[in-house]
C-alpha cells in the first residue's frame, strides 16, 4: 500500500493530433511546482498508448490536455482502458475548448473529471490531488 | 499620465519618413487619393476551411459574396501535420477544425470557381505544399503561376514547439521554406511564399516583445540561409511579408507594427545589403488574437474584434482577419464569419480611420512607444542570437521553454487579476445566465469520416508505378541538395499524396517515413 510519504505521480499528455501543447506544458509545470512527480508523454498519443504508459509508470492520475475536439471521440475508449487497470487510474480532461455540455458528455462516458477554461491554478492542483487520493486509497 | 514634446526625439527622415518612403515606419505605400469613406485597399478576409475541399469551397464563395476580398484557408489538424486523412491517427480530426487536403485533386476542388487571377489566397497550410497546391490548382483552372497572389505561412524554426508540430527535423522545415521561396521567385512572382507568422509564435503565450523578437530571429535565419545559398537578396526579399498578432493593448500593437516596418527596412538595407526599395518595405498583415477571445460573455468578443480592427487599420496593415467571436470554443461559424467581415467593413468604411495613412504618426505617445518597442525587440534579438546558433537553440528546447513559461505567466496574469478581462475576472456573471450566442459557439462539427474511405479508394485506383517513380524522383532531388519544389509539384501531379511526399523527405533527413509507425512508403 502506498503512503502519503511518496509524492503524487501524474501523467500529462495530449490526445490524437491535437497540436496545442502549451497548455499541457503549463499544467505539467504547475503540478511539478506543487511537488508532484510528472511523467510527461507529450503529443501524438492514442488511448491505448496513454493507458500503457500510465500503468507502466504507476501514476496516480492521468491528465489530458484538450484544445481540439478529438477528446470527445476518444473519451470512452480512454476511460474504459484506464478503468481496467488495477486499481483503476482516474483521468481528468481539461482545456480551452471544453464546454459544460462536453463535460457532461465525457463524464457520462467514464472520464472522472473535466475542467473548463478560466479554472484557477489552485483548482487544477486540487482536482489532481483529489483524484490521486482516491486512487491511493484503492491501492 | 501624458506625453509631451520632450518625451520623444523625432528625426522625421531618419526614423519616420512619409508613407511609402524609407524606413517605412508610416507604411509601405504612398497613399492614393480617393474619396473619404472608400477606405484604403486593405484585403478583407476571414480564416476559413472546414470539412472536405468542396465544403470549404462553398465557404469561400459565401465569404466572397459577403464582402471578402481575399481568402485565408487553414488545414485541419491532420493536414497541418502533413498527415493524410486515412492515417489511423487522423480519424477523429478530419475536417472539423479546418479543411482536409492531401492531394492535387483537393486543391483543384478547393479553388473551383474562384477567380485566382484576382483573389489573393493566403494559406495556413504546410510550408511548400501550399504553394505547390495552389500552383497545380491554378494550372487546372487555366491560370499560370505568374497571376497568383496571396501567401503561405512557413514556421520553420518554432513549428515543432508550437501548434504546428509535424515530426519534422528543423532542417527539413527550413529546406521547405527556402526552397519554396526560391521556387516562387521564378514561378509565382506575385505570391508571398514566406510569411513570417508571429501570430502562431505568440498567441496564448509570449508577450508583444518576444512575439516580434522570435519572429525576427526566425526570419533572419531564413534570409541568411538564402543568401548563403547564393540567392540574390533582391530576388526574394520583395515577397517576404509579416503576419502579426493583435491583442488588446491598443497603442502597443500599433507601435509594434510601426517599429517592425522600420526595423525590417534597416535590417535588410544595412545588414543584408538589399538595394531594391521593395526589399526594404515589408507588408504587414494581421490576425486578431484568438487568445483574447473568451469563452465567457461571448458577445464581448465582437467588441474586442472591432477594437483590434481599428488598431490594425490605424497601423496601416495590408490585410487582416478578425478572430471569430466563437474562436475560444470552435472553428468559425457562418454567423461569426459574417460578423468578422462586417466588423472590418464598419471600421474601414464608416469611421474614416482608413482614409488617411498613419493618422497617429507624430503623436508623442505613439512615437515614444514605437521607439521603445524597437529598442526592446532589438535587445531581445541580440540576446538570443548572442547565445549561439538559433537552430541549435531550437533543437535544445530553448524556445520551447520560453513558450511554456510564457503560457503559465499569461494564465497567472488573468487568474491573479493583474490583467483585467471583462467577463472573466471583471464583471462576471454566473454561467447559467451567460447564454448570449452560446448556442452558436458550442455547436460542434463532426469529423468528416467519409473522407477516409474516399482517400483509400483513390489511393487504390492510382497509377501505382507513376506514384512510386515520382516519389523516387523527389528523393533523388532532395538527397542531391537541389530545390525540391519542382519534384514536389511533379509528385503531386502524379497523384502522390502530401503524406507520402513528406514521408520520403523525412527519410532523406534520417527520420522514419511515418514516425507514428502506422503507414509504409509505396514501393
Amino acid at each position: 500500500m502506498k503512503t502519503d510519504t511518496y509524492p503524487l505521480r501524474v501523467l500529462v499528455t495530449v490526445l490524437g493530433l491535437d497540436q496545442h501543447e502549451a497548455g499541457s506544458l503549463a499544467v505539467a509545470r504547475l503540478l511539478r511546482d506543487a511537488g508532484t512527480e510528472v511523467v510527461y508523454a507529450g503529443r501524438f498519443q492514442l488511448p491505448e498508448t496513454i493507458a500503457t504508459i500510465a500503468i507502466q509508470e504507476d501514476v496516480d492520475v492521468v491528465g489530458v490536455s484538450a484544445h481540439s475536439w478529438e477528446f470527445l471521440h476518444y473519451a470512452e475508449e480512454l476511460a474504459t482502458l484506464l478503468k481496467a487497470a488495477d486499481p483503476p487510474i482516474p483521468v481528468v480532461v481539461g482545456g480551452s475548448v471544453v464546454t459544460p455540455a462536453d463535460r457532461d458528455e465525457i463524464l457520462a462516458k467514464g472520464i472522472d473529471e473535466a475542467v473548463m477554461p478560466t479554472v484557477t491554478e489552485d483548482e487544477i492542483i486540487a482536482t489532481f490531488k483529489r483524484l490521486a487520493a482516491g486512487h491511493r486509497e484503492a491501492s | 499620465m501624458f506625453y509631451g514634446p520632450d518625451a520623444v526625439d523625432i528625426d522625421y527622415e531618419a526614423k519616420l519618413g512619409d508613407p511609402g518612403v524609407y524606413p517605412y515606419t508610416r507604411g509601405t505605400r504612398a497613399p492614393k487619393s480617393r474619396p473619404a469613406g472608400e477606405g484604403h485597399d486593405i484585403i478583407v478576409r476571414e480564416l476559413s476551411g472546414e470539412g472536405p475541399p468542396e465544403r470549404s469551397n462553398e465557404q469561400f464563395h459565401y465569404l466572397l459574396e459577403h464582402g471578402a476580398t481575399g481568402l485565408d484557408v487553414i488545414g485541419d489538424t491532420p493536414t497541418q501535420c502533413f498527415m493524410d486523412p486515412d492515417h489511423p491517427y487522423s480519424k477523429h480530426a478530419i475536417g472539423n477544425q479546418g479543411v482536409s487536403v492531401c492531394r492535387r485533386a483537393d486543391f483543384i476542388a478547393l479553388y473551383e470557381g474562384i477567380p485566382l487571377d484576382k483573389v489573393s489566397c493566403d494559406h495556413s497550410l504546410p510550408g511548400g505544399f501550399a504553394a505547390a497546391g495552389l500552383f497545380l490548382a491554378a494550372e487546372a483552372h487555366g491560370h499560370g503561376g505568374e497571376v497568383l497572389r496571396g501567401s503561405a505561412i512557413l514556421p520553420p524554426l518554432f513549428a515543432e514547439d508550437t501548434a504546428y508540430s509535424s515530426n519534422l527535423p528543423i532542417e527539413l522545415h527550413l529546406r521547405l521554406a527556402t526552397d519554396s521561396i526560391e521556387f516562387c521567385a521564378d514561378h509565382m512572382p506575385k505570391f508571398h511564399p514566406f510569411i513570417e507568422d508571429t501570430y502562431y509564435i505568440s498567441d496564448g503565450s509570449v508577450d508583444i516583445v518576444d512575439e516580434m523578437a522570435l519572429g525576427f530571429v526566425e526570419l533572419r535565419e531564413v534570409v541568411r540561409r538564402l543568401i548563403a545559398r547564393g540567392v540574390d537578396v533582391d530576388r526574394f526579399a520583395p515577397r517576404i511579408a509579416l503576419l502579426v498578432n493583435c491583442r488588446m493593448d491598443f497603442f502597443a500593437e500599433i507601435a509594434k507594427i510601426r517599429a517592425s516596418r522600420r526595423m525590417y527596412a534597416r535590417m535588410m538595407r544595412d545588414e543584408f545589403g538589399a538595394k531594391d526599395p521593395r526589399s526594404l518595405a515589408i507588408n504587414v498583415a494581421a490576425h486578431t488574437s484568438g487568445a483574447t477571445m473568451t469563452s465567457r460573455q461571448i458577445a464581448n468578443n465582437i467588441t474586442r474584434g472591432a477594437v483590434q480592427a481599428l488598431a490594425l487599420t490605424l497601423a496601416g496593415v495590408r490585410a487582416m482577419e478578425i478572430s471569430a467571436f466563437d474562436e475560444a470554443i470552435r472553428t468559425p461559424s457562418k454567423e461569426a464569419h459574417l460578423i468578422g467581415l462586417s466588423t472590418q467593413h464598419v471600421v474601414r468604411l464608416e469611421t474614416g480611420a482608413a482614409d488617411v495613412a498613419d493618422p497617429l504618426g507624430g503623436s508623442w505617445y505613439v512615437e515614444k512607444l514605437t521607439d521603445e518597442m524597437e529598442e526592446k525587440i532589438q535587445a531581445r534579438i541580440d540576446f538570443i542570437e548572442g547565445l549561439g546558433d538559433v537552430v541549435e537553440l531550437a533543437q535544445q528546447g530553448f524556445f520551447r521553454a520560453i513558450f511554456a513559461e510564457a503560457m503559465v505567466e499569461r494564465a497567472r496574469e488573468v487568474s491573479e487579476g493583474r490583467k483585467p478581462v471583462v467577463g472573466v475576472n471583471v464583471n462576471e456573471i454566473p454561467l447559467e445566465k451567460d447564454q448570449l450566442l452560446r448556442d452558436i459557439a458550442e455547436e460542434r462539427i463532426e469529423p468528416f469520416y467519409e473522407r477516409i474511405d474516399q482517400i483509400k479508394a483513390w489511393r487504390a485506383a492510382r497509377d501505382h508505378a507513376g506514384v512510386v517513380a515520382s516519389l523516387d524522383a523527389l528523393e533523388v532531388v532532395c538527397r542531391e541538395d537541389r530545390n525540391i519544389m519542382p519534384a514536389l509539384v511533379g509528385a503531386l501531379r502524379a497523384d502522390a499524396s502530401m503524406g507520402e511526399c513528406i514521408g520520403v523527405l523525412r527519410e532523406c533527413y534520417g527520420k522514419p517515413y511515418d514516425p507514428l509507425k502506422c503507414v509504409e512508403r509505396p514501393r
